[in-house]
C-alpha cells in the first residue's frame, strides 16, 4: 500500500453564497493516479483547484477545511502559494501554451523559480521535460517556433512538459483530453502511465473508459459531495453506492 | 414644395404598407394560396416601389431644374434684347430677374427685365406643376405595377432583399466618394501650390514664413517675387515641431495610459473599475479647446514662473506645456484601448502561468503583455496619429513662430497650427500662401496614412507570431 500524499479534511468551498463542495474527505496516494468522475458542475475541478490554490484567483471563492500535503496544511493562508505551485503542477482542459516559443514555454517556470542559472542547465531542463512528456522527438529541431504552432495533442503535451519543468511532486489534470482526438488522447494516457512512476497524479475526467484505463483509485462526486471513493476496479465493477452504479452505467449524468 | 411632396410620399408609402400587408393576407385566406413570403414583405415591397422611384425622380429633377430654367431665361432675355458680353454678366441678369420675381429687386426696371421676369414666373409655374404631375404619375404607375406583382404572388422577399442591398451599397458608395472627393480637392490645390513652389524647396526648406507671400496672383509672379517666395515655404520646422510636441505627448501618455490600463484590467476590483473607468473616460470627453486654454492660461504661465525661479528662460507658449497637456488628453485613449486588449487575453494563459508558480506581476510582464502587444502597439500608434492631427491645443499653447528647436522650453509650431493661421481671416484663393495650407493638409494626411499602415502591419505581424 502506498503512502498518502495529500489528505483533505472537511473541505468546503463557497462561490459567494453558493456552496460548491461539502465536507470532502479524500486521500490521494503517492505515485498513483487518482481519477475524479462525476457529472458536470459536481465539484471535481473545484476540488483539484484547491490542491494548488488556483481558487485564490477567483475573488468570491472561499475555502474552509484542511488539505494536508506531507502533513502540512496547504490551505493555511500564511502558506507561500508560489512554492506550493512549484510542488503541485497543473494541466488544463484546453491546451494553453503561452504565446512564446516552445523553448520559452518550458523554460518559463524554471526561470521564475531561479532554476537553471546557466544556458546549458536550462537547455537540459527543457530537453528532460520534453522527453518526459514524449514530445522531444517531434519538436527538438524547432524549439524556437511558437508553441501555438503545434497540433492540439502536441500543445497539451507541451503543457504537461511545462508543468513537469519545475519538477513538481503532484500533477493535477483537469480533463486534459477533452479537447483532443482519440489518437492524441491515447498518447496522453500512455504518458500518464509513465509519469505516475515519478509523480502523484490527480485527473478529472468525463470518460469512464479513461478512468478505468489510467487510474488506480477513483472518486465519484455528485452535487459537491464525494459520494464514493475506492480502488478503480471496485468502483467500476462493484460500487457500494446506488448513485455510483447509476452514473457509471450511464443512467444519469 | 419639395418638403410637402416628400411628406406626401412618406404618408402614402406608410399607408400602402398596411394596405399591402392586409391585402395579401386576405388573398391568401380567400383563395387559400400559400404565399411566397410573409405578408409584411409584400408591405415592404409596396413601400419601396412607391417611395424610391418617386424620391429618385424628385432628387434628379431638383438638381437639374435650376440649371435648365437658367439657360432658358438667359436665352429669352437675349431674345428680348438684353446685352451681355460674358458669362458673369449673364449671371448677373439672371439674378436680377430672379430678384424681381421674388420681389426683392429695388433697382431700375426696364421692359426687357420685366418681360423676362414674367417669363421666369411662367416657367417656374410650369416646372412646378409638371413636377407634381410627373411624381404622382410615377407613384401611381409604380403602385399599379407592384400591386399587380403582388397579386401574382411574386417572390417579394427576394426583391426586398435585393433593393435593401442596393440601398446599403449606395450608402457605402457615398462614404467612399466623399473620401475621394476630399483627397482630390487636397491634391489639386496642392498641385497648384507646387507649380509655384518647388516641391524640394518645400520638403527640405528650413524656413517657414508664408506671410511673405503677398503676391496677388500666382500665375503673374515676377522673377524677383519668386526669389523672395522660394525659401518662404520650408516644411522642416513644421514637421520637426509637430514630431517634437507629439513625442512629448507620447512620453506622458504611453506610460501613464498603459499602466493605468494594466491596473484597470488586472488589479482593480469590480467596484473600483466601475467608478474609475468612466472618470478616466471623461478625460476623453473634454473638448480640446478646454485643454487648449488650460494649457495656455494655466500650465504655460506656471512653467514660466517655475523656470524663472530656477533661472531659466521659458517662453510662455512652450512645446513642453502643449505636449504635456496633449499627453494628458491622449491618456484615456491609450488606457482604455490597452485595458480592452489586456482584458481580451484569455484567462487560461494567466492560469497556466499561475499554475507553474508565477506571481501576478511576473504573469503580467511575461505572459499577458506579450500576448496583448499587438493591440497595445495599435493603440499607441493610434494615439500618435491623434497627437499629430491635434489642432486646438497647439494653436493655443505652442506658439506660432516656426522655430527649428529642440529646446522644449521655447515656443514652436505644428502643421495643424499653421493651417489654421493661414486660413483664418480673408483669403485670396490663388495666393501661394493659401494654397500652402492644402499642401500642408496633404502632407499631414499622407503622414497619418503611413503611420496607420505601419500600425496595421505591426499588429498583423505580431498577431501571426502570437496567435
Amino acid at each position: 500500500m502506498s503512502n498518502v500524499k495529500i489528505k483533505s479534511k472537511n473541505l468546503n468551498v463557497y462561490y459567494g453564497d453558493k456552496q460548491a463542495l461539502f465536507d470532502v474527505n479524500l486521500d490521494l496516494n503517492e505515485k498513483e493516479v487518482t481519477a475524479l468522475i462525476g457529472p458536470s458542475g459536481c465539484g471535481k475541478s473545484t476540488f483539484i483547484r484547491c490542491i494548488n490554490r488556483m481558487n485564490d484567483v477567483i475573488d468570491i471563492c472561499k475555502v474552509t477545511g484542511n488539505i494536508e500535503m506531507d502533513g502540512i496544511n496547504i490551505n493555511d493562508k500564511d502558506l507561500d502559494v508560489v512554492s506550493l505551485r512549484e510542488r503541485v503542477g497543473m494541466v488544463f482542459q484546453k491546451p494553453n501554451p503561452f504565446p512564446k516559443s516552445i523553448y520559452d514555454n518550458i523554460s518559463y517556470g524554471p526561470k521564475i523559480h531561479g532554476k537553471g542559472e546557466t544556458k546549458s542547465e536550462l537547455d537540459q531542463i527543457v530537453e528532460n521535460s520534453l522527453k518526459k512528456s514524449a514530445l522531444w522527438e517531434e519538436v527538438k529541431d524547432r524549439l524556437d517556433e511558437p508553441g501555438t504552432s503545434l497540433s492540439g495533442g502536441q500543445q497539451q503535451r507541451l503543457c504537461i512538459a511545462r508543468a513537469i519543468s519545475v519538477n513538481p511532486e503532484v500533477i493535477l489534470m483537469d480533463e486534459p483530453c477533452s479537447a483532443l482526438d482519440p489518437i492524441a488522447t491515447a498518447k496522453i494516457e500512455e504518458l500518464i502511465d509513465e509519469l505516475k512512476k515519478t509523480y502523484t497524479i490527480v485527473i478529472v475526467t468525463h470518460s469512464m473508459a479513461q478512468a478505468v484505463r489510467v487510474s488506480q483509485k477513483t472518486g465519484f462526486f455528485h452535487l459537491g459531495k464525494l459520494i464514493e471513493v475506492g480502488k478503480t476496479e471496485k468502483i467500476f465493477k462493484n460500487p457500494d453506492n446506488k448513485m455510483t452504479q447509476d452514473y457509471i452505467t450511464g443512467r444519469f449524468g | 414644395m419639395n418638403i410637402v411632396l416628400i411628406f406626401l410620399i412618406t404618408i402614402f408609402s406608410v399607408s400602402l404598407f398596411f394596405y399591402g400587408k392586409s391585402k395579401t393576407k386576405t388573398i391568401s385566406i380567400k383563395d387559400n394560396i400559400k404565399l411566397n413570403a410573409l405578408p409584411k414583405f409584400y408591405g415592404y415591397y409596396l413601400v419601396l416601389w412607391c417611395s424610391i422611384p418617386a424620391l429618385v425622380f424628385l432628387l434628379v429633377w431638383s438638381l437639374f431644374e435650376p440649371v435648365i430654367i437658367k439657360s432658358i431665361i438667359i436665352e429669352t432675355a437675349a431674345n428680348q434684347g438684353a446685352i451681355f458680353s460674358d458669362k458673369n454678366e449673364a449671371n448677373l441678369i439672371y439674378e436680377k430677374i430672379k430678384a424681381i420675381h421674388l420681389g426683392t429687386y429695388f433697382g431700375d426696371l426696364d421692359s426687357i427685365l420685366r418681360e423676362s421676369a414674367l417669363a421666369y414666373a411662367k416657367f417656374i409655374n410650369l416646372f412646378t406643376n409638371s413636377k407634381v404631375v410627373l411624381i404622382f404619375g410615377i407613384i401611381i404607375a409604380s403602385v399599379i405595377y407592384s400591386l399587380k406583382k403582388i397579386k401574382n404572388n411574386n417572390k417579394a422577399r427576394d426583391d426586398v432583399e435585393v433593393i435593401l442591398k442596393g440601398l446599403l451599397f449606395v450608402s457605402s458608395l457615398i462614404a467612399i466618394l466623399t473620401t475621394l472627393g476630399i483627397i482630390f480637392s487636397l491634391l489639386f490645390e496642392s498641385i497648384k501650390f507646387f507649380s509655384v513652389i518647388n516641391i524640394f524647396d518645400y520638403l527640405f526648406g528650413t524656413n517657414w514664413s508664408p506671410q511673405r507671400a503677398f503676391v496677388r496672383d500666382a500665375s503673374s509672379i515676377t522673377a524677383a517675387e519668386f526669389e523672395e517666395l522660394k525659401d518662404a515655404f520650408g516644411f522642416i520646422p513644421l514637421i520637426a515641431g509637430t514630431s517634437f510636441i507629439a513625442f512629448i505627448a507620447m512620453l506622458v501618455a504611453v506610460p501613464i495610459g498603459l499602466f493605468s490600463g494594466i491596473y484597470m484590467a488586472e488589479y482593480a476590483s469590480i467596484k473600483v473599475r466601475r467608478i474609475s473607468k468612466p472618470i478616466i473616460e471623461i478625460l476623453a470627453g473634454i473638448p480640446t479647446v478646454v485643454y487648449g486654454f488650460f494649457a495656455a492660461l494655466t500650465v504655460g504661465p506656471f512653467f514660466r514662473q517655475v523656470g524663472e525661479n530656477l533661472g531659466l528662460t521659458v517662453s510662455s507658449e512652450s512645446a513642453l506645456a502643449a505636449g504635456l497637456i496633449m499627453g494628458i488628453m491622449i491618456i484615456p485613449y491609450v488606457s482604455s484601448l490597452s485595458d480592452d486588449v489586456i482584458n481580451s487575453v484569455p484567462q487560461s494563459l494567466r492560469d497556466g502561468s499561475y499554475a507553474v508558480g508565477a506571481t501576478k506581476s511576473e504573469t503580467i510582464k511575461q505572459v499577458v503583455i506579450p500576448a496583448a502587444l499587438p493591440g497595445i502597439i495599435g493603440s499607441v500608434l493610434l494615439a500618435v496619429s491623434r497627437a499629430i492631427g491635434e489642432t486646438m491645443i497647439v494653436v493655443m499653447a505652442a506658439g506660432l513662430a516656426a522655430n527649428l528647436t529642440i529646446n522644449p522650453l521655447e515656443s514652436t509650431t505644428t502643421i495643424t497650427t499653421q493651417i489654421v493661421m493661414i486660413l483664418v481671416g480673408d483669403q485670396e484663393f490663388d495666393s501661394p500662401k493659401t494654397q500652402s495650407a492644402f499642401a500642408l493638409g496633404l502632407t499631414l494626411f499622407i503622414a497619418t496614412l503611413i503611420l496607420n499602415y505601419i500600425a496595421q502591419r505591426a499588429v498583423k505581424k505580431y498577431r501571426e507570431k502570437y496567435d
